[in-house]
């Protein structure tokens, strides 16, 4: 379990710790420790129960999908709704009881299953909701509104249980009511929905930005700061690409996508944020690919497209020089 | 693998290893610059996102250049693979530039231009063969595979890349399945592959680069075992669907749908049985994912109960025996039993958690709702669909 990803025995650390132990760099029982771990005499499996755990919730919500899709006309709406409510609150009771106070700080989840089952009751929250909308219309011609209620029930219980899983779920299912989901970039809709799209996705982008520079400048829950800015970023610059590569009038869409990737670019290098450093970039060199390629290719194009890669190298290189990445 | 680069490996393996140490408390920040100072490494590592971006980077500049070169020649298919073979010479030779220098060996760009020579030789010598010298197209496809697992295989020696290793073996077995007894030979090759590099990964001896080449050999020596002796394979003529001249698809003996049958139910077993008895974390989840895939082939054969049925139980199943393993682990004394933690040790907790939020985001959020869905005449089940692979969108 060495570093960050090598999780199998390692001669070469295996040797240095011969080497720093006999060195006195490290004491006897530290080097005990680290060599067992090293010798592949002591193992984690911690990754292997969270994937498990992960799969699990994966196929007991298709299950629960594909039961309730073949069965309803059986089982009726009544028991489905009731069933799926049952399991939902059982779960969430058990996060409740589980879960440590509420802080504005980062808390350690009480084990490991603790965000599982959450997630878990969250998801047959949200398949309830689902279902009684679509039995009894409860909200009607305004049925869209149940993706509100489950994006503002997951971002209460992200807050309230700590979980960026959660978080992230709760900001697609928001943008998801607004209509934006990774279908932004689809041609099956009309030129007037995509507007629409577009403009959904930029107010939701800079909203999420804004509320990442909120969590860290207030300190509430500043460990979220990463979740909300780079899904702010995602629809922000997604929109304005899309905007840049398919709309009418792609060139003030392409000023606007250049100015703001620049933007981007230049807080997230002071910030010492690679991410968002990384996004801007990419955006702003599809941005100009769409301008460089907008007649017929010509070896003239391709070769400024490559030149601008090289440029986007160099300037890769010289950020990663100077920023102090945090 | 340049022996300068070999010590750079090897310093930064032990220097990373420290890292996870320091994170884990177990060593303070003294040791730790000691170690630091007790292991230079010269060169300059970027985090994951500058490597990534690095290397995108790299990759439309090639592009491009083959693009501008393409549409500035138009040239024939001769031309075009000559074309394709000069660039791939360029490629390499920028590749060892990069790899002698410290401070460009690790910033993914020798990976780019390494992995874009490779394709340019593939590209270039299909073009030729088949364009060019008119070579009929099996002839062509065996040709191309074949020298895909030896070009793959020297890059993987020269750089160290596991991802070289990997396409290298892919490629072999993609050739073998092509010649007369494919099957056998997966069985055979894949065993042998087995034999030959368990014990790398372990050895000093190696470049850790290589080493990880090793494993991920390892890993596909079992998958083409298993692949060759899987019941459904078999059945399907999965394997055989590469040859040139497939023979027809007649029933097979039932002695031999029974022993693949007993194959598919045994091996995942025996590799779990393996990767625990080793504490070997890459067999072990190797081992897993070949069980998953045996109770899928045997629901596609004995149908034990409704989908539904078979998803729920499993999905609780999977929480009930996560649950159980890490409690039972935690009862331990120590915290441990034959090996196993369930503690994280040295490795980077948060760093997993932030990574689990995309797959979580990706399988689990609904479909988007239409723009002007207050104008929808009533509910059409679009935007209250269930989470999960398989599930569908509508009531």
């Amino acid at each position: 379990m060495e570093g960050r990803g090598r999780r199998d025995l390692n001669p070469d650390v295996v040797a240095a710790i011969t080497r720093l132990r006999a060195d006195n760099v490290l004491a006897g029982p530290q080097a005990t420790l680290l060599n067992r771990v090293a010798r592949r005499h002591l193992v984690s499996v911690r990754l292997e129960i969270r994937i498990l755990l992960y799969a699990g919730v994966l196929l007991l919500t298709s299950g629960v999908g594909v039961l309730v899709v073949e069965h309803q006309q059986e089982i009726g709406p009544l028991a489905i709704a009731g069933a799926l409510g049952l399991a939902a609150a059982a779960c969430l009771v058990w996060v409740a009881r589980q879960a440590p106070p509420f802080s504005w700080r980062a808390v350690e989840s009480p084990n490991v299953a603790f965000d599982y089952i959450l997630l878990l009751g969250l998801l047959l929250f949200a398949s309830d909701l689902g279902y009684v909308e679509a039995q009894f219309t409860v909200l009607g011609p305004r049925w869209a509104h149940h993706l509100l209620i489950v994006g503002v029930v997951y971002l209460l219980a992200a807050y309230r249980w700590d979980s960026r899983a959660v978080l992230g779920l709760a900001l697609t299912t928001l943008a998801a009511w607004r209509g934006v989901s990774v279908s932004l970039m689809s041609l099956r809709r009309g030129a007037a929905d995509l507007g629409d799209l577009r403009t959904n996705a930029i107010v939701i982008g800079v909203l999420y930005v804004v509320l990442a520079t909120l969590s860290v400048r207030l300190e509430r829950k500043a460990h979220f700061e990463e979740v909300f800015g780079n899904t702010g970023l995602l629809l922000l610059l997604g929109a304005l690409v899309s905007g840049v590569l398919g709309a009418f009038t792609w060139g003030a869409w392409l000023a606007a996508l250049l100015a703001v990737a620049a933007l981007v670019m230049w807080l997230s290098f002071g910030l010492g944020r690679s991410l968002y450093f990384a996004e801007g970039v990419v955006a702003a060199y599809l941005g100009l690919l769409r301008f460089l390629f907008q007649g017929p290719a010509s070896s003239s194009s391709f070769l400024v497209a490559a030149l601008l890669g090289i440029g986007a190298l160099a300037l890769i290189v010289a950020a990663h020089r100077r920023m102090v990445e945090r | 693998m340049r022996r300068e680069s070999v010590a750079w490996e090897r310093a930064a393996e032990v220097r990373e290893a420290a890292e996870g140490w320091l994170r884990a408390g177990a060593i303070g920040t003294a040791t730790y610059d000691a170690v630091l100072n007790a292991y230079p490494d010269p060169c300059v590592t970027p985090s994951a996102v500058w490597r990534v971006l690095t290397a995108g980077m790299v990759t439309a500049v090639m592009v491009c250049t083959l693009g501008a070169l393409w549409a500035a020649t138009q040239p024939g298919a001769a031309s075009l693979a000559l074309l394709l073979f000069v660039l791939a010479a360029a490629a390499f030779m920028v590749t060892e530039y990069l790899e002698a220098s410290p401070r460009s060996a690790r910033r993914g760009a020798a990976g780019a231009t390494a992995f874009w020579g490779n394709i340019f030789v593939l590209g270039g010598l299909g073009i030729f063969l088949s364009e060019a010298q008119h070579v009929d197209g099996e002839s062509a496809l065996d040709a191309v595979l074949l020298a895909s697992a030896l070009v793959w295989a020297a890059s993987c020696w020269r750089w160290g890349s596991p991802l070289f290793a990997g396409l290298s073996a892919v490629s072999s077995f993609l050739f073998l399945s092509r010649l007369p007894l494919g099957r056998a030979l997966w069985l055979l090759a894949g065993a042998a592959l087995v034999g030959l590099v368990v014990r790398r990964p372990d050895d000093l001896a190696w470049a850790p680069s290589h080493r990880r080449a090793a494993m991920v050999l390892l890993v596909v020596g079992v998958a083409a075992v298993y692949g060759a002796s899987n019941v459904y394979s078999l059945d399907q003529h999965v394997v055989e669907g590469f040859l040139k001249f497939a023979p027809p698809r007649g029933a097979r003996p039932s002695w031999l749908m029974v022993v693949a049958a007993i194959a598919t139910a045994v091996l995942p077993l025996a590799i779990l049985w393996w990767g625990l008895k080793s504490r070997r974390i890459v067999l072990l989840d190797t081992g897993i994912v070949l069980l998953a895939l045996s109770l899928v082939t045997l629901r596609h054969y004995v149908h034990v109960a409704p989908l539904w049925v078979v998803l729920t139980a499993s999905g609780a199943l999977l929480i009930v025996v996560a649950l159980a393993v890490e409690r039972a682990l935690r009862a331990s004394h120590g915290g441990e039993r034959w090996g196993f933690t369930a503690d994280p040790l040295f490795s980077d907790e948060r760093r997993q958690q932030i990574l689990q939020t995309v797959p979580v985001v990706a399988a689990f959020t609904p479909p988007a709702a239409p723009v002007a869905a207050t104008d929808a005449p009533g509910f059409t089940g679009r935007g209250g669909a269930f989470g999960g692979g398989g599930a569908s969108d509508k009531f």
